[in-house]
C-alpha cells in the first residue's frame, strides 16, 4: 500500500518537524548578537530534542525518552537561570549585551 | 483527513513559524513571546505524542517559569529594538548560513534515507496497528504517569539524584552570581 | 470528543456553556463584591439601579462598551492590544478542566459535567494558569508607562514565586490520593472519614473524609498561594494603588479593563473550583453518597434519564453551594485585611510558605509509607 506522505503521520514526520526546529536553533545561535537571544534560541534547540524524543518514546513503546525529556527540561531550566544570571551581572556592570562586545573581555 | 493529520499540520505550521519569528524578530522582547508560543506549542505536540505529564511539565517548567524569566529580564534590560541584531561580515556571515544549511540537509536527507531501514520496520502497517492497539490499552487513566515514575525511580534513580545536586550547586551559584556585583574588572 | 455527531454537538456547546457562565459569573461577583464592601464598611453600596441595585450590572456593562479606545500615545500597540485578550485565555482554558457534577446519562450516552476529562488534570490545571504571567507583562511592557512596568515586574515575580507553594502543596494532596485525575480525587473523599493504619481500619461517622482532614497544613499553603496567584488583596502588590497608580492595568480603560477583570475572578474562581476539590470533597454531599442521591430521584419517577439529570443537578447544587462560599471568603478577605509591603510578601512566599510546603510534603510521604 502506497503510504501518502500528508495523511500518514509516522515517526519520520515528527523527526523532521525536530530537525528543522534544531536547525533554526542553529541559526540563531550563529546569527544574532544579542547574548539573550541567544539563550533563547538553545532553548529552542533543547526543544526540537525534546520533539524527537517523545516521538521515539511514542513509536517504540518506551518510557525512557519521556525520562531523557524530563532531564533535559531540568538541564535546560538550570541553563537558563545561570546564564540569564550572567547576563544580568554582565549587562549590570557594562550596559551591553551584544556579543561582539564579549571578544573585548580579557581575564 | 482526520483531525489527529490536521492537528500534526497545524502544529508544525505554528511550531516553525513561531520558531522562525524568535530568529528574525529585531526587538528581542517579540523574540522571547514567540518562543513562549512554540514552547506552548511544543506541548501541544507532546499531548498529541500521548506525553501528557511531559506535556504538562513543559508548559509549567518551560512556557511558566523559564520564559517568564527571560522576558522579565528582557523587561528589566529594556532593550529596545537592536540597530544590528544580525552578526555583520559577508564571509563569516556566508560560512555560518552554509554550515546551518548544510546541517539541515544533512539531517532531513538522513532521516528521510533510513526510512526503508529501522523506522520503515516500525511504520509497516501491521505492527503499526499492532503498537496503536497496545498503546490504547495502556494509557487507561493514570497508567503512563505512573509507569514513568517507576521508570524514574528505579532504572534512572542515578540520573535522577544527579540532578537534585546539579540543582542545589545551580541555585547556589545564580544566587552567589546576583549578589557578586559583577565580572572580575574594576569599575573605572 | 465524542462517537457521532449527536454527542459532538453536544460536547461543543457544553464548552461554549461553561466559557459563557464562567464570564457572566463575573458581572454577579462585582456586585456581591461591591455590596458585600459596603456591608463590610457599614455602607450602602450601588443601591439606585434596579431592585438592591441589580440592575447596576447592566449599566456597568453599557458603560464599559462605550467608553473611548484609548490607548497611550508611546504604547507598543501589538501587545497593548492583545495583552487583555491573552488575559482571557489561561483562566478560561483551566477552568473547562473543573469537574462540575456527576456525568449526565441519557439513553447511552454519557456527558460529563466538565469540558474535558484529562488524567493529568492536576498538571494541566497548573500548567495552563502559569500562562497568565504573560498578560501582565505583555500589558505592562505594551503599555510604555513606568507604573505599569512596575506592576508588571512586580506581578509576574510574585506569581513565579508563589506558584512554586502553590505546586508543592498540592504534591501532598496528590500522595494521598494517589492520582493527578480530579474526578478520581472526587470519588476519593466521598462516604465517612476512614483510612487504613498499620492493618486497622479507622472511620468515624461523623466527619466526611475530606482531603482537609487529612492535609490542613497544604490546604492553608494552597489557599494563600491562590490570593497571590490572583493577584488579590492582601497580595495585590501588583496594583498597590498607594504607590504604583495601578499596576499593570494603569493605562487601560473601559473594555480592555472588564478583560482584565474577567481574567482576574476567572483566576478567583479557578482558585476556589481547586480548593473545593482538593480539600473540601468536590461535588460530594457529605454524609451522602451519589448512591444515596441516586436512590432518593429514583423515588421520584421511574425515567433512567430524569433520574440522572436529577442527580447531576443536586451535585451541581452542591458544588455550587461550596463555589460560591469560597468566592465570598476571597471578597471577604479582600475587604478585610491590608496589603503586604513587597518585602513581606516575597518572605512569606519563600522562606515561609515553601519550607512549611516542603515539609508537607516530606511528612505525608513518610507517614504514607509508614502507615501503609
Amino acid at each position: 500500500m502506497q503510504s501518502n506522505m500528508f495523511t500518514d503521520i509516522s515517526l519520520n514526520h515528527y523527526l523532521v518537524l525536530s530537525s528543522i526546529l534544531f536547525v533554526i536553533g542553529m541559526a540563531g545561535v550563529l546569527l544574532r548578537r544579542n547574548v539573550i537571544v541567544i539563550l533563547m534560541s538553545i532553548e529552542l534547540m533543547l526543544n526540537a530534542v525534546n520533539i524527537s524524543f517523545i516521538a521515539f518514546s511514542k513509536y517504540t513503546q518506551n518510557v525512557d525518552g519521556q525520562i531523557m525529556v524530563f532531564f533535559v527540561m531540568t538541564i535546560a531550566a538550570a541553563e537558563a537561570a545561570v546564564g540569564l544570571a550572567l547576563a544580568v551581572t554582565i549587562f549590570k556592570r557594562f550596559k551591553e549585551v551584544n556579543i561582539k562586545f564579549f571578544e573585548h573581555l580579557r581575564g | 483527513m482526520t483531525s489527529d493529520v490536521f492537528l500534526f499540520w497545524f502544529l508544525a505550521l505554528l511550531i516553525i513559524g513561531s520558531g522562525l519569528a524568535v530568529l528574525l524578530f529585531t526587538n528581542p522582547i517579540y523574540s522571547a513571546l514567540s518562543l513562549a508560543m512554540t514552547m506552548v506549542g511544543v506541548a501541544a505536540v507532546f499531548i498529541t505524542l500521548q506525553a501528557f505529564f511531559i506535556a504538562g511539565v513543559q508548559l509549567i517548567v518551560y512556557a511558566g517559569a523559564v520564559m517568564v524569566l527571560f522576558v522579565m529580564v528582557l523587561m528589566l534590560f529594556d532593550i529596545k529594538a537592536e540597530v544590528q541584531a544580525f552578526s555583520s561580515g559577508k564571509i563569516s556571515g556566508a560560512i555560518k548560513l552554509i554550515s546551518v544549511g548544510l546541517l539541515s540537509g544533512l539531517i532531513v536527507g538522513g532521516i528521510i534515507m533510513s526510512q526503508k531501514s529501522f523506522v520503515g520496520e516500525m511504520t509497516k502497517d501491521a505492527v503499526h496497528m499492532a503498537e496503536i492497539q497496545k498503546l490504547k490499552k495502556s494509557t487507561s487513566p493514570d497508567a503512563s504517569s505512573k509507569e514513568l515514575g517507576m521508570v524514574l525511580f528505579s532504572k534512572h534513580i542515578f540520573g535522577f539524584e544527579a540532578l537534585g545536586v546539579l540543582l542545589t550547586v545551580i541555585a547556589v551559584g545564580t544566587v552567589a552570581l546576583a549578589r557578586s556585583r559583577g565580572g572580575t574588572h574594576h569599575a573605572k | 470528543m465524542g462517537q457521532d455527531v449527536f454527542e459532538i454537538t453536544i460536547n461543543c456547546i457544553k464548552l461554549v456553556l461553561i466559557f459563557l457562565m464562567m464570564v457572566q459569573a463575573v458581572p454577579v461577583l462585582v456586585w456581591i463584591e461591591r455590596r458585600g464592601s459596603a456591608f463590610i464598611q457599614n455602607r450602602f453600596g450601588p443601591n439606585r439601579v434596579g431592585p438592591l441595585g441589580l440592575m447596576q450590572l447592566l449599566a456597568d456593562a453599557v458603560k464599559f462598551l462605550t467608553k473611548e479606545d484609548f490607548a497611550p500615545d508611546k504604547a507598543i500597540r501589538p501587545l497593548f492590544y492583545a495583552a487583555p485578550i491573552f488575559a482571557l485565555i489561561p483562566a478560561t482554558l483551566a477552568f473547562a478542566a473543573i469537574p462540575m457534577s456527576v456525568p449526565l446519562e441519557i439513553g447511552g450516552y454519557v456527558f460529563k459535567i466538565q469540558g474535558y476529562d484529562m488524567n493529568v488534570g492536576i498538571v494541566y490545571v497548573l500548567g495552563v494558569s502559569s500562562l497568565a504571567a504573560y498578560t501582565i507583562l505583555m500589558a505592562g511592557w505594551g503599555s510604555a508607562s513606568k507604573f505599569s512596568l512596575l506592576g508588571a515586574l512586580r506581578a509576574s515575580a510574585q506569581v513565579i514565586s508563589y506558584e512554586l507553594a502553590l505546586g508543592l502543596s498540592i504534591v501532598g494532596v496528590i500522595l494521598l490520593f494517589g492520582t493527578f485525575n480530579l474526578t478520581e480525587m472526587i470519588h476519593a473523599q466521598q462516604g465517612p472519614l476512614s483510612f487504613k493504619a498499620f492493618g486497622h481500619t479507622i472511620s468515624s461517622a461523623y466527619i466526611p473524609n475530606w482531603g482537609i482532614f487529612y492535609q490542613p497544613l497544604a490546604a492553608i499553603i494552597f489557599f494563600a498561594a491562590t490570593f497571590a496567584e490572583s493577584n488579590r488583596l492582601p497580595f495585590d502588590l501588583a496594583e498597590g494603588e498607594a504607590e504604583i497608580v495601578a499596576g499593570f492595568h494603569t493605562e487601560y480603560g473601559g473594555f480592555k479593563m472588564l478583560m482584565f477583570f474577567i481574567g482576574e475572578y476567572g483566576h478567583m474562581m479557578l482558585g476556589s473550583a481547586l480548593m473545593i476539590i482538593f480539600f473540601f470533597g468536590g461535588y460530594g454531599i457529605p454524609w451522602v453518597s451519589v448512591e444515596d442521591v441516586r436512590q432518593w430521584a429514583g423515588g421520584l419517577t421511574d425515567s433512567a434519564a430524569t433520574i440522572s439529570v436529577i442527580t447531576t443537578l443536586v451535585h451541581f447544587l452542591s458544588f455550587m453551594i461550596k463555589f460560591v462560599l469560597f468566592l465570598w471568603i476571597f471578597i471577604w478577605v479582600r475587604w478585610t485585611l491590608p496589603r503586604f509591603r513587597y518585602d513581606q510578601l516575597m518572605d512569606l512566599g519563600w522562606k515561609t510558605m515553601l519550607p512549611w510546603a516542603l515539609g508537607n510534603t516530606i511528612l505525608t510521604a513518610l507517614v504514607i509509607f509508614l502507615v501503609s
